[in-house]
């Protein structure tokens, strides 16, 4: 029992990891093409962006938030950054651009973060504006265009690959960018388990007035919250932008929802003080292997979105089921051991 | 009143070991309010001084002086020698002061260990967090008080008790010196209470000094070497805690021995009773618990916390309903399953939990009189009659002597015996037949009790059946005709008429 | 209304008498909405957002096509919106709204096209059961958001998120992407037609706007819903019966979103699953515009109302200065952000100041108490 409990995790990653599996095995049985190492490299790079865009919501939502500015954000510092480059016309090289993106989104992370800690206000309805003023602006600031190519080097980042493989279904190829989302992912999961931030963003989002009496400084961190959102969906447009080949500055706009759906899945708390970066990650690949999956069975990829819903509902319903079920045997009343006993030989 | 408060502080200078911490003339208005008027206290190491008084008597407001929540007026906080004008919570805590809160400011997302250790790593303003460290803390501190205390497991699993310890130990780490606990057993059975009182026991080995603020007779006594009573703002009186009786500290506390006097309207005792229970089980709370109700009787239920009488209450009002039995109203047997049963059948109740479960506090005065009787001011267009509702409201604010500018306000705006006139105001809308309150004067001032009191005679002499839920043993003396005792979730005594006594009541609780 | 005076009851004044009455009623609803924040703040957005674009392009802005435009464009989103709030002022929220409407416009698209297959004629005369059962499709999907919350316990935002995507995800599946043609020739009619300057589509969202009042402020079902919006638990402890209070909202919401799927069709007869995707995140900028309190417990109709009129004349002024659409994200950005944070500073000051006042240890000892209760009794 105590072995079940510590598989299942503090947040339902046990269960979501079976579920992975099931599907994955199953799969497997039904089509054996699935069970390869392109499917393996294939759902890897279709989670690249999905999954460090995921990390950075779950950051928020750890922290009792809920951010919907991020695709925005995203997009929008990668876009900018793109674009600097290629109206210059200098190619300043891929740390350079990385920077340059990661300041921008900062910096628009920090105008959330600062309406959101210094007013107090609700983090869904902030982030619902500036989510516009980000979009409007970019689009009236920085331009409309699509860039069908990229600078040199970024263009060149876009073809690297760190395995390549020849197996009897054809090439396999491992995108470089896939390991900055797994190095995304271990340096957040450091931050939440190993540094004071991390363990006030849990603080914050289990009682914010507990914290604030704790000593810990809440609107500081608040703002260090949304900044560094701001940064790490930054990075993340870049990736897409590299993986895409091509900026399109409406891209990754309209997707927050399908986003913060994997993170839940991923058994965060919507009310905040619960998540894992490990849960993320397995609930934006399990939604990746579905989508391979579904095309592989033959069943649109339309089908997609109703099967993360589907199952949004049953993990979160089966939660909040349970969660009523334990609360019913809570009695906090002392009736005495006998009594109890006697209790237990009437029921 | 003042000048009692020299003589008693001299005594502690005179007899004990230097003071940890003494706090000096101090003072505090909140507005038209003078919280705190010339407030003196002396907290000595091992000992553990009580704090009491009744609600809204400024023993609260004096800990958040103490713990830099809110700063005085004038006076002095001493600590070590320090003289503090004015304490921040920053420099409370490193000075070991702490406090712990009714509601323990826990984090139930994290574990036990974490939140042993997560204050004091603030406080030192760590950058890092080292798990094994900090597991290593909370365990030395856990096997130094023998506490059984998990520490993996997320605080919002554990019992109350056990959250309660997990708050102690926390102070511990951060080597607190003197411990505040606000009223820390209010939440506690009885056994759980006696398990606090073997820590506080060691605690006190450690040299810590430790308050207990608390309005509780008994606790008091049995726990505390030293004994401060507060009333209006005010010290009555401080002194070792075995010049004391239970008599003497209610005298104190209440401040009079203008005790409310007995007087129990008559009612028709031949009559079907308006609400008759048979039976009644809720296993783990109460069982087979059997009483009745008649038109016009008062009936008052008392017994220790966590004796089943709240869970009592709550079953027959269909909160959580019973597993098994009978409730009849007026003879005629109802099944209670939930809350709108209840109500249908003329069952109302006013709860314990004034702000959260009796009044919309954002929402107008209107509003609450009315929320429980919306279906009984339509018309017949099934559209609520606002004429109806207006007759309701102004009948109420006259009848009620419900004290506010306007109904248009908000609950928020009203003082204690106000907000609970307006939730009396919001059951007597429905015309009950039977109205069971929880605990109807928490919270109230002196001249509202006796008025709330006065509405309840009135109310059963018009044939309501009437069941008063309380721990105040001189309000059950006042207008009950009959006092119920519960123990163990089951009825232990029935007292009759004459025998509604406070030493009765107090002798058949004890036992 | 203390003034309250009895009616003179002869015959021959029955009818001075109800002249009486009915300006008595409708000054008391007037002065009441009036009273209330979000509908003076957003009265006084409306007109001098219409004032200022009539100044700059009287021509344009001011021309009878420009002003039908903005009173065909917003019946839909104010239909939705208005369903947002009905979810906002139980405390929760809907995400899957425009998911319904879109899912909705598609079914009666779809059953028209099939219907009309065979003899177009059939088609045209089934036009009333066809807006029947698309309106009936709201209603479900809103009673299924209903069950999910109440019934099965799941946060609003998770459920009806879950939702918005199974019914999207129907939608696409159902469409395959692609945009279906098709609705009955009188819905097209209906949309075009006016009586005077002022559109069917707008009388129709005035009357479900009226009808939506009605039902928050004068029936028991919606102060019921406001109570529960305020204090869950309270509502509870007052035979409130939150499940049915629930779902009625979720239900009347999902109706609402079916309504506006089938003005989604008399705008253009074609119906997609991906129609008005950012009306999502608008619908909920147009309700706290209007005064909606996101945690429940306090909404106007009116507020909404008129914020969706102020956000559509800010959309067609924009067009009018020959502004982009991108400039007019910014400013509905703006406007969101800036209304909010006016918002806080107003309440917070005097909320602050009685806080300390009532900062007498009563009152915080019970909420303590009040908190651990909350733990126990939350299921």
């Amino acid at each position: 029992m105590q072995l079940l409990r510590k598989f299942r995790g503090a947040n339902n990653e046990g269960s979501l990891a079976l579920i992975l599996l099931v599907v994955v095995l199953g799969m497997s049985l039904l089509n054996p093409v699935f069970f390869s190492v392109n499917t393996a490299f294939s759902i890897l790079r279709a989670a690249t962006v999905p999954m460090i865009l995921a990390l950075a919501v779950l950051l928020v939502i750890i922290s009792g938030g809920i951010d919907v500015s991020f695709p925005v954000v995203a997009i929008g510092s990668a876009y900018t950054a793109v674009t600097i480059c290629l109206k210059t016309g200098f190619d300043p090289g891929l740390p350079a651009i990385f920077g340059m993106a990661i300041v921008i989104g900062g910096l628009l992370g920090l105008v959330n973060g600062f309406v959101i800690a210094k007013f107090r206000l609700p983090t869904l309805i902030v982030t619902l504006g500036t989510q516009g003023i980000f979009f409007g602006a970019m689009l009236v600031y920085v331009g409309t265009r699509y860039y069908p190519t990229l600078p040199d080097s970024m263009a060149a980042l876009s073809a690297v690959n760190v395995v390549e493989l020849t197996t009897s279904a054809g090439r396999a190829y491992l995108h470089v960018l896939v390991l900055l989302s797994i190095a995304i992912a271990l340096i957040i999961w450091a931050v939440l388990k190993y540094t004071m931030f991390g363990r006030s963003l849990y603080a914050i989002g289990g009682d914010a007035e507990g914290a604030r009496r704790a000593g810990i400084r809440v609107v500081r961190t608040q703002l260090w919250i949304y900044v560094l959102v701001g940064m790490v969906a930054a990075i993340g447009g870049v990736a897409y932008v590299v993986m895409s080949r091509s900026a399109n500055p409406q891209d990754l706009v309209g997707g927050e929802l399908d986003i913060i759906a994997a993170v839940v899945l991923g058994g965060a708390s919507i009310f905040g003080g619960r998540g894992s970066v490990l849960g993320t990650v397995l609930g934006v690949l399990l939604i990746q292997v579905i989508n391979n999956s579904l095309l592989l069975v033959g069943v649109p990829s339309a089908w997609l979105r109703a099967a993360v819903g589907l199952l949004l509902i049953l993990g979160v319903g089966a939660q909040a089921v349970s969660a009523r079920r334990s609360a019913q045997r809570i009695h906090t009343v002392d009736t005495g051991e006998a009594v109890r006993l006697e209790l237990e030989k009437v029921s | 009143m003042s000048s009692t408060t020299a003589p008693a502080t001299q005594l502690a200078d005179a007899t004990g070991p230097a003071p940890v911490l003494s706090a000096r003339h101090i003072s505090k208005r909140f507005g038209g309010v003078q919280a705190l008027d010339d407030v003196s206290l002396d907290l000595i190491p091992g000992e553990v001084h009580c704090l009491a008084g009744e609600n809204g008597c400024g023993k609260s407001t004096l800990i958040k002086m103490i713990s830099g929540a809110e700063r005085p007026d004038s006076g002095e906080i001493e600590v070590d020698g320090i003289v503090h004008t004015r304490m921040n919570t920053t420099s409370a805590i490193q000075s070991g002061i702490q406090v712990i809160y009714q509601d323990f400011s826990l984090f139930g997302n994290l574990t036990v260990a974490e939140n042993i250790v997560l204050t004091s790593a603030v406080a030192a303003k760590r950058k890092l967090y080292r798990v094994k460290d900090a597991r290593e803390k909370a365990q030395a501190i856990v096997d130094e008080l023998q506490l059984d205390l998990d520490l993996n497991a997320d605080v919002e699993n554990l019992s109350v008790a056990d959250r309660q310890l997990t708050a102690i130990c926390r102070a511990l780490v951060s080597d607190a010196r003197v411990i505040i606990m606000d009223e820390p057993t209010t939440a506690l059975t009885h056994s759980e209470v006696e398990h606090l009182f073997t820590v506080v026991e060691r605690l006190r080995a450690r040299g810590v000094a430790l308050v207990f603020v608390s309005h509780k007779l008994q606790e008091v006594l049995a726990i505390s070497q030293r004994l401060t009573i507060m009333r209006s703002g005010r010290v009555v009186i401080s002194g070792p805690s075995a010049d004391f009786d239970r008599r003497s500290i209610a005298r104190h506390m209440t401040g009079s021995d203008v005790e409310e006097s007995r007087r129990v309207p008559d009612f028709d005792q031949t009559a079907t009773p308006a609400l008759e229970v048979r039976g009644l089980t809720l296993p783990g709370a109460f069982r087979d618990v059997s009483f009745q109700v008649g038109k016009g009787e008062i009936l008052g239920v008392t017994g220790l916390l966590g004796s089943g009488r709240t869970e009592l209450a709550e079953s027959v009002f269909g909160v959580l309903p019973a597993k098994s039995g009978t409730i009849a109203i007026d003879g005629k047997p109802v099944r209670v399953r939930n809350i709108q049963d209840a109500v249908a059948a003329g069952i109302g109740y006013v709860p314990e939990d004034r702000l959260t479960q009796g009044l919309f506090l954002e929402k107008p005065i209107a509003d609450n009189i009315i929320a429980a009787s919306f279906n009984e001011h339509r018309n017949r267009w099934k559209l609520l009659d606002r004429k109806r509702i207006w007759g309701t409201i102004t009948h109420f604010f006259d009848q009620l002597k419900i004290h506010a500018p306007h109904p248009n306000r908000a609950v928020r705006t009203l003082s204690g015996g106000n907000a609970q006139r307006v939730v009396l105001a919001k059951w007597l809308a429905t015309d009950p037949k039977v109205l069971i309150l929880n605990g109807p004067t928490v919270g109230v001032d002196v001249g509202s009790k006796a008025q709330i009191l006065d509405l309840l005679r009135i109310q059963a002499e018009r044939g309501m059946a009437v069941v008063i839920i309380s721990d105040d043993v001189n309000e059950l003396v006042a207008c009950c005709h009959r006092v119920l005792v519960v123990a163990h979730g089951q009825i232990t005594h029935e007292l009759v008429a004459d025998q509604v006594t406070e030493d009765s009541i107090q002798e058949s609780m004890a036992v | 209304m203390k003034t309250e005076q009895a009616q003179p009851q002869a015959a021959e004044n029955s009818l001075a008498a109800m002249n009486n009455r009915i300006g008595r009623v409708v000054t008391e609803a007037v002065g009441r909405t009036l009273r209330d924040r979000g509908v003076s703040r957003m009265l006084i957005a409306l007109v001098v957002a219409f004032g200022f674009f009539a100044i700059m392009r009287p021509r344009i802005f001011l021309g009878p096509i420009n002003l039908q435009n903005i009173m065909v464009a917003a019946p839909e989103v104010g239909v939705i919106a208005i369903a947002m709030m009905l979810a906002m002022l139980t405390g929760g929220i809907d995400l899957s709204l425009v998911s319904i409407a879109n899912l909705s416009a598609v079914t009666m698209s779809t059953l028209f096209t099939a219907m009309a297959a065979s003899n177009p004629a059939f088609g045209e005369s089934m036009t009333v059961p066809i807006i029947l059962i698309g309106l009936v499709v709201g209603a479900a999907c809103g009673l299924l958001n209903g069950l999910l919350i109440s019934l099965v316990g799941i946060t609003p935002i998770l459920a009806t998120l879950a939702t918005m995507q199974i019914l999207n995800g129907l939608a696409v599946v159902w469409t395959g992407g692609k945009t279906l043609y098709g609705a009955p020739a009188a819905l097209t009619t209906f949309g075009k037609t006016a009586i005077g300057p002022v559109p069917m589509l707008f009388i129709v969202f005035v009357l479900v706007a009226i009808v939506i009042a009605t039902v928050v402020r004068s029936t028991a079902l919606g102060r019921k819903l406001e109570l529960q919006g305020a204090n869950p638990v309270a509502a509870r402890f007052s035979g409130i019966p939150s499940r049915s209070v629930l779902i009625s909202s979720y239900t009347i919401g999902g109706l609402l979103a079916g309504l506006a799927g089938v003005l989604f069709l008399c705008r253009n007869p074609t119906a997609s699953a991906d129609y008005g995707a950012s009306y999502v995140l608008l619908v909920i900028v147009i309700a706290v515009l209007g005064g909606t309190n996101p945690n429940g417990g306090f909404a106007t109709v009116a507020g909404v109302v008129l914020a969706t009129l102020t956000l559509q004349v800010v959309a067609s002024g924009f067009t009018a200065l020959r502004l982009s659409p991108y400039q007019y994200s910014i400013a509905q950005g703006v406007i969101l952000v800036v209304v909010m944070i006016l918002d806080t500073i107003q309440w917070s000051r005097p909320k602050w100041r009685k806080r300390g006042v009532t900062t007498d240890s009563a009152s915080l000892q019970t909420t303590q108490v009040g908190t651990i209760k909350k733990d126990k009794e939350q299921e």
